[in-house]
C-alpha cells in the first residue's frame, strides 16, 4: 500500500513542482515587466508634470513693428515758446549789443513764439538760439539765451503768399497741399515781404470782419506802426469775399471763409511764412 | 551715497545742473505738478495711483498702457530731437549707432502703443528737454537714467496688467528696455548690470523722478478766443 501510494504521489509532486516553476517564471517575468514599467512610468510623469507646470508662452497682445529710422528733416521747422522775457542780442553772448526785447505774450494773450534757426554756445558754455523774431525790422533775427525759451515744437508745413499773383500755397514736406486766392495790402499799407512765421490761432471771436478763423504772424506793417498792438499782420477770413482777390487790406492777408477754414485744418501754429 | 558714474540717475543729472535750472509753471507740490503738467499724463498718473492693486481690469490696463505710452513719447521725443538737431551726428560712431538705434526702437514702441490704445490713447505731451538734447554728454548721461527709469517703471506696472496677452506684450517691452539700459550704461562706461536684482519703482517714485527732470511741461497756449488785433 505504501509503495503503491508512493508511486502515485510522484506525478503529483512533479506536477506541483512544474506549477511552482511556472509560477516562479511568471513572477520573474512580471517582476521584469514591472521593473520596466517602473523605469518608464516616472519619465511619463515628469513629462506630464512639465506640461502642467510650464505651459506654452502666452501670445503677446501686440508686437512692436520694425524700428523706425528718423524721417528726413529737410522740411522740418522748429518753433519755441518764450518762457521768460529776454534781451535780444545781435550775437551769441551776453556782451553782444541788444537789438530788442522778447516778450512772453502776444497781443491776443497767447504764448509768444520764435522760429528757431540755429544754436551755438558762447565761450562760457551758455547755449544761445538764433531765432526769427516778431519785431521790426521785418524778418529780424537775433540771439536769445536758450534758457529763455521752452521746448521745441516741430512743423513740416510752409505757407507761401505771392502778392503779385494774389495766391497762397501751403506746402507739407515740400509738396503743395492747399491753394487759395487772397487779398493783400493796399499800396499805401502794403503787406510786407520777407520771411515770417505763424505764431497763434484765433477762433470764436465776435468780429465778422476777420471771418471765422484768424492766424497771427510775426510780420508787421511798415506803415501802420502806430496801430494798436504795433500793427501786426494776420491771415484771416472776411465778410467781403467779393473783394478777393486784390489789394484790399491794411496789410493783412485775407482769404475766403471756406478757404481759411480749410487752412485751419492743415496749418499748425509755428508754420514758417514766406511773403513774396 | 550712490556713485553717479556707476549708477547715474536723472536726479544726479539734474544736480549737475544740466537740466536743473529753475522753471516757471511747475509748482513744488505734487498737486501743483499735476495741475501744470501735460493734462493727459498727469491725469493718468493720478488715475493709476488711485486704483487699488486688487482692482484689476480693462480700465487699469488702459491706464497702465497709456502711462507707458507717455514714457515712450518722452523717450522717443528725446532721441528724435537729439537726432534732428544734429547732436547724435556729432558723437563718435559707436554712440551714434547706439542713439539712432534706440530712437528707432522708441518710435516703434510709440507707434504700437498708439495702435493698441486707438481712440483711448492720450495725446502726445509737450516736452522741454532744457538743452539736454543739444549737448552730447548731457544727452548720453540722461539717456542712461531714462532707460533705467523706464525699466523700473515697467517692472513695477507689468504685474498689474490683468489681461495675460497684454501682460506678455508688456514684458516684451520691458526686456527690450532693459537691454537698452545695459547698452546705454556700457556706452558711458558704467556697469551694464549694476545689481543682481532690478527693483521696481512705485508710481510715487516715478512721479518724483519725472518731476525732478521738468521735461514734461504744459503745452504752450497758442490759441485764443480774443478778437484779433491785426491791421486787418
Amino acid at each position: 500500500m505504501t509503495s503503491a501510494g508512493g508511486s502515485r504521489r510522484l506525478p503529483v509532486a512533479l506536477a506541483a513542482a512544474a506549477i511552482l516553476v511556472a509560477v516562479a517564471l511568471v513572477g520573474v517575468l512580471a517582476a521584469r515587466l514591472g521593473d520596466d514599467a517602473v523605469r518608464v512610468q516616472p519619465a511619463g510623469d515628469a513629462s506630464q508634470a512639465r506640461e502642467a507646470a510650464l505651459p506654452e508662452p502666452v501670445t503677446p497682445a501686440f508686437v512692436p513693428p520694425a524700428p523706425r529710422p528718423l524721417a528726413g528733416q529737410e522740411n522740418v521747422a522748429r518753433w519755441s515758446p518764450v518762457r521768460r522775457t529776454a534781451a535780444i542780442r545781435s550775437g551769441p553772448g551776453g556782451g553782444e549789443p541788444v537789438i530788442g526785447r522778447l516778450e512772453t505774450r502776444t497781443p491776443e494773450g497767447t504764448r509768444n513764439l520764435v522760429l528757431v534757426l540755429a544754436r551755438r554756445r558762447d565761450e562760457r558754455g551758455t547755449l544761445w538760439v538764433r531765432a526769427r523774431l516778431p519785431i521790426l525790422e521785418n524778418g529780424a533775427v537775433g540771439w536769445v539765451p536758450r534758457a529763455a525759451l521752452g521746448g521745441y515744437g516741430a512743423v513740416r508745413t510752409h505757407l507761401v503768399v505771392d502778392r503779385a499773383r494774389f495766391r497762397a500755397t501751403l506746402f507739407r514736406d515740400g509738396s503743395p497741399v492747399f491753394r487759395a486766392v487772397v487779398g493783400v495790402g493796399r499800396l499805401e499799407s502794403p503787406t510786407p515781404a520777407g520771411e515770417f512765421y505763424v505764431r497763434n490761432k484765433l477762433r470764436r471771436y465776435a468780429n465778422a470782419f476777420y471771418g471765422p478763423v484768424a492766424f497771427g504772424t510775426s510780420a508787421r506793417s511798415a506803415t501802420l506802426t502806430d496801430w494798436p498792438a504795433g500793427g501786426f499782420v494776420g491771415i484771416h477770413g472776411t465778410n467781403r469775399p467779393d473783394l478777393l482777390p486784390g489789394r484790399v487790406s491794411h496789410g493783412c492777408i485775407r482769404l475766403r471763409n471756406d478757404d481759411v477754414l480749410a487752412l485751419e485744418r492743415l496749418m499748425p501754429v509755428g508754420t514758417p511764412l514766406t511773403i513774396l | 551715497m550712490p556713485d553717479p558714474h556707476r549708477d547715474p540717475t536723472l536726479e544726479h543729472i539734474d544736480a549737475d545742473g544740466a537740466i536743473g535750472e529753475a522753471l516757471d509753471g511747475i509748482g513744488p507740490t505734487r498737486a501743483g505738478f499735476l495741475r501744470t503738467t501735460a493734462l493727459g499724463s498727469a491725469a493718468l498718473l493720478a488715475g493709476l495711483a488711485d486704483v487699488a492693486p486688487a482692482a484689476r481690469g480693462p480700465k487699469q490696463d488702459t491706464a497702465i498702457l497709456n502711462y507707458a505710452l507717455v514714457f515712450e513719447h518722452l523717450q522717443a521725443g528725446f532721441y528724435t530731437e537729439a537726432e534732428s538737431l544734429g547732436t547724435i551726428k556729432s558723437m563718435d560712431a559707436e554712440r551714434e549707432l547706439w542713439a539712432r538705434t534706440l530712437g528707432a526702437h522708441e518710435r516703434a514702441h510709440v507707434k504700437i502703443l498708439k495702435e493698441v490704445l486707438g481712440r483711448r490713447a492720450v495725446a502726445r505731451p509737450f516736452f522741454d528737454y532744457r538743452g539736454v538734447t543739444e549737448d552730447p554728454d548731457g544727452f548720453t548721461r540722461t539717456a542712461v537714467a531714462m532707460e533705467d527709469l523706464t525699466v523700473a517703471l515697467l517692472a513695477g506696472q507689468a504685474p498689474r496688467v490683468s489681461k495675460p496677452e497684454l501682460r506678455s506684450a508688456f514684458f516684451s517691452l520691458l526686456t527690450v528696455e532693459a537691454r537698452h539700459a545695459a547698452w546705454a550704461r556700457r556706452i558711458v562706461g558704467a556697469e551694464p548690470v549694476a545689481e543682481a536684482f532690478d527693483e521696481p519703482k512705485t508710481l510715487a517714485e516715478v512721479d518724483r523722478v519725472v518731476r525732478s527732470t521738468r521735461f514734461l511741461v504744459s503745452r504752450p497756449r497758442r490759441e485764443s478766443r480774443r478778437s484779433p488785433r491785426f491791421t486787418g
